[in-house]
């Protein structure tokens, strides 16, 4: 009957039911309790008499919190209702539900009240795929509670369900016979706890009881942390406040706490099903996030640094020095069916953190923590030059060692075909991709800074500035394609450029790996109508081979993507076209609230008149949450130079005037003010069509 | 035929320093049933090795079979405990980095053998 559902989460513990608050699990639903990456409710279905009820309003409270406010089903609802049915259900540790019914009657009412319970256990993977599962399933009826468990060897997973109230058990559920007084009300509690054996705690209680006043949860505590600490912004233009509050309230969602860092909190890629820490996700959003706090970015330092490979194992991509790609809990992934316990394949993140490392110091001076990870930042060097660059051409490149579950791309456009020639075929492995050199040279420049000031390695410092400088020369005239004018996408496997224009030229500008007469067309590219959708900069330009505006790398508008080309251009001196980028990506924002997707469909602005949403499972995405923070810092200038924040504003004009106070670095707080003054409309009059220029060989 | 158990906390102990775990301190406990117990104390990466002390910060228990897997490359530690074949209580940074120690290298012998993914082809 409702073909929406509603997500409730905390940390990676989730609910997706359906708006009645029953969860119906199908190969083509995918609804559950889900805990560390399993399923423990596929089935939660509520129904009084035999009917199910209807929906009268759902309320999601908080992030951890859902009531669903119901009236027995009658099979049509224009009857007036004579009962209520309250469904308040909190997330953690399982969930703890209460169950209430009241009698607007002026006489007694008996009710057959049933809650259907089952359990697929099901592993995330299993649940995207629809697989079958290899161990053995049972239950157990316990004097007041259902317990339904699976086993597989020695891995077990149990589901413990307990109603407050006099209930039958059975295996598939509990039923109560009530009775309710005129104008009186039945309640019930009903805990699920998700126990597991054998991995972390078994736990006997869920985090919330009935009606607790103590009522906190992890996400709560730190949203309401997040608004204290954070630093306020004021604008003329009223979406920006929505969009800039929506962000940072979705961040403080995204928060998970690893086991291995007890009250660290860290970023995960997206809600719900990518509550779980990814190299690359968790490092982009929290260098987005930096000018409003350095917590995320520690945090994600510090558990990355404890998971980086040590030792050479095809199956996960593993190396030494690698950093990971991402963690799973699940059943596959202990029964190395998937390789994510960790997955290392993923050649950008480990360069990545370098930059990442480098950029907490500019902007805290925390040199503590740039002394504590000397070790892993050498490690990550030596994995650039030793495994990196796989057949020693002075270029980072990716084959991933598991044939069989590894991922083909292994940069962030990770899927299998987005890595294609102008005439739309696929390029061959190993590949090279343009972004990951300008992160290596990036990276390494960046580590000279700290040898020389903080690992007291001046000898190594040179090497690393040397070895940029050469890479810097070299990809300039590699992968430079002259009769185009632009740097190739990849070098592949067959040593050919390929050749289509995307977005990634314009993480080169972030890099600063662009050889300063080569910007102008650079940008022109960016700006020009082939990328650029009246919304952002295509992830492919219209007209390539592989052109598809709704292709999931191959042309749809990533804003994480454009909030790193609007830095780029900023750093190569392009203010106006920083600021168009980023008025741009905050109008469309306007059309989803404050919350922008992961991405949109790459339809020029002019043929759609709004931004069409890439349908994607997960919602906010974290990445695409700390987009408009590093679009602020790009309007604004802001920029750490010693121990001094640089504030150097190009507003577009529409936004007025910009306030942001009490930004938070080695130099305090600090306020940074700004003026509208930048004419978007100007810019983009300015533009000429790109046409490519033969240049004389 | 090596007592690989023996064998590996023997080279731990030669070892004295493993630069992977120089971040780390404590102690760590395994009781690898029917074998009894070792205990490896961590200082900033330096290594000793006692077969009885009074208290542990972190402790590992499997069977003998599982261990020796692991300390010649053909079980990974984290699946391992995913799994519910290795109990691990106490500090989980301190268990994370010594998981590092696995395989040994002398044991496991040389580079093609610790490619785990052998087993997967």
């Amino acid at each position: 009957m409702s073909d929406k559902t509603i997500s409730v989460l905390e940390g990676n513990n989730f609910v997706v039911s359906d708006l009645r608050g029953d969860i119906d699990a199908s190969p083509t639903e995918t609804q559950g309790l889900f805990a560390w990456d399993t399923r423990f409710l596929s089935r939660w279905l509520l129904t009084v008499d035999g009917q199910r009820p209807n929906v009268l309003s759902t309320d999601d409270l908080d992030y951890f919190y859902v009531q669903f406010f119901l009236v027995p089903g009658t099979g049509t609802i224009y009857v007036d209702a004579d009962l209520s049915i309250m469904r308040k259900r909190a997330v953690g540790d399982g969930f703890h539900e209460d169950l209430t019914i009241l009698n607007h009657k002026d006489k007694p009412v008996d009710l057959k009240v049933r809650m259907e319970a089952g359990a697929d256990f099901a592993d995330l993977f299993e649940v995207k795929d629809a697989l079958k599962k290899k161990g053995e399933f049972y239950h157990r009826i316990e004097r007041d509670r259902l317990v339904l468990g699976y086993r597989r060897d020695n891995f077990t997973r149990e589901t413990v369900i307990a109603p407050s109230a006099k209930a039958d058990i059975d295996e598939h559920g509990l039923s109560f016979a009530v009775h309710i007084e005129p104008h009186g009300e039945w309640t019930t509690c009903l805990n699920v706890v998700t126990g597991s054996i054998g991995f972390g705690e078994y736990r006997e209680e869920t985090t919330y009881g009935h009606g607790d006043q103590r009522a906190r949860s992890n996400v709560k505590m730190s949203l309401k942390k997040a608004g204290e600490a954070i630093p306020r912004l004021s604008s003329d233009w009223p979406f920006l406040q929505v969009t800039y509050n929506r962000s940072i309230i979705d961040m403080a969602a995204l928060r998970f706490y690893p086991m291995m860092l007890p009250g660290q909190a860290l970023p995960a890629a997206g809600l719900p099903w990518f509550m779980t820490l990814f190299g690359r996700d968790s490092m982009i959003a929290s260098y987005q996030a930096l000018p409003f706090g350095s917590n995320l970015a520690v945090a994600t330092l510090r558990a990355l640094a404890l998971r980086q490979g040590t030792r050479i194992d095809d199956f996960r991509d593993e190396e030494p020095g690698k950093i990971i790609h991402e963690v799973r809990f699940g059943e596959m992934t202990a029964f190395e069916e998937r390789p994510h316990s960790p997955y290392y394949g993923a050649a950008d993140v480990t360069p990545f953190f370098l930059i990442l490392l480098d950029e907490v110091e500019r902007w805290t001076g925390n040199a503590e923590l740039v002394r504590q990870l000397e070790m892993e930042a050498r490690a990550a060097l030596r994995w650039i030059d030793e495994y990196g660059d796989r057949n020693g051409d002075g270029y980072v490149e990716y084959a991933r060692r598991n044939q069989q579950t590894g991922l083909e791309n292994q940069c962030w456009k990770d899927s299998w075909n987005s890595i294609l020639f102008a005439d739309g075929t696929l390029s061959r492995l190993p590949r090279a991709t343009c972004e990951i050199q300008g992160y290596v040279y990036d990276a390494k420049m960046r580590s000279a800074r700290l040898a020389r000031e903080f690992w007291n390695d001046p000898a190594l410092a040179e090497r690393l500035e040397s070895q940029a400088a050469e890479l810097k020369r070299r990809f300039n005239q590699d992968f430079w394609l002259a009769d185009r004018q632009f740097f190739a996408l990849a070098i592949d496997g067959d040593g050919r450029k390929v050749d289509s224009l995307t977005s990634n030229i314009g993480h080169l500008l972030w890099s600063g790996i662009v050889d300063q007469d080569k910007a102008d067309a650079i940008v022109g590219h960016l700006m020009g109508p082939r990328l650029y959708s009246g919304w952002g900069v295509r992830t492919m330009a219209e007209g390539e081979g592989g052109y598809n505006p709704i292709g999931y790398h191959v042309g749809t508008v990533w804003p994480h993507d454009n909030s790193f080309i609007a830095i780029g251009l900023r750093r190569y001196g392009y203010r106006e076209e920083a600021a168009r980028v980023a008025m741009n990506m905050l109008e469309a924002a306007t059309y989803f609230k404050g919350r922008l997707p992961e991405a949109f469909a790459g339809y020029a602005r002019e043929l759609t008149e709004f931004p069409v949403e890439y349908p994607t499972a997960c919602s906010p995405q974290a990445w695409a949450s700390g987009a408009p923070l590093l679009l602020l810092r790009a309007i604004l200038g802001l920029e750490p130079i010693g121990d001094h924040l640089i504030v150097d504003p190009a507003i577009p004009s529409m936004l007025g005037q910009i306030e942001l106070l009490d930004i938070p670095g080695r130099w305090g707080r600090i306020d940074a003010f700004g003026r509208g003054r930048v004419d978007i409309s100007a810019v983009e009059a300015r533009l000429q069509p790109v046409t490519a220029k033969v240049v004389a060989q | 035929m090596t007592d690989t158990t023996q064998t590996f906390f023997e080279h731990l102990a030669q070892r004295g320093y493993e630069p992977l775990l120089h971040s780390i301190s404590g102690t760590v406990r395994w009781d690898i049933v029917d074998e009894g117990s070792w205990f490896v104390v961590v200082k900033n990466g330096s290594l000793s090795v006692d077969r009885d002390m009074a208290g542990a910060d972190c402790m590992f228990v499997c069977s003998r079979e599982d261990f020796d897997r692991m300390v010649v490359g053909k079980q990974n530690p984290i699946t391992l405990y995913m799994q519910g074949k290795m109990k691990i209580t106490g500090d989980a940074r301190l268990a994370q980095m010594f998981q590092r120690l696995f395989p040994d290298e002398s044991l496991s012998g040389g580079e093609q053998a610790r490619k785990r993914g052998n087993e997967h082809e």
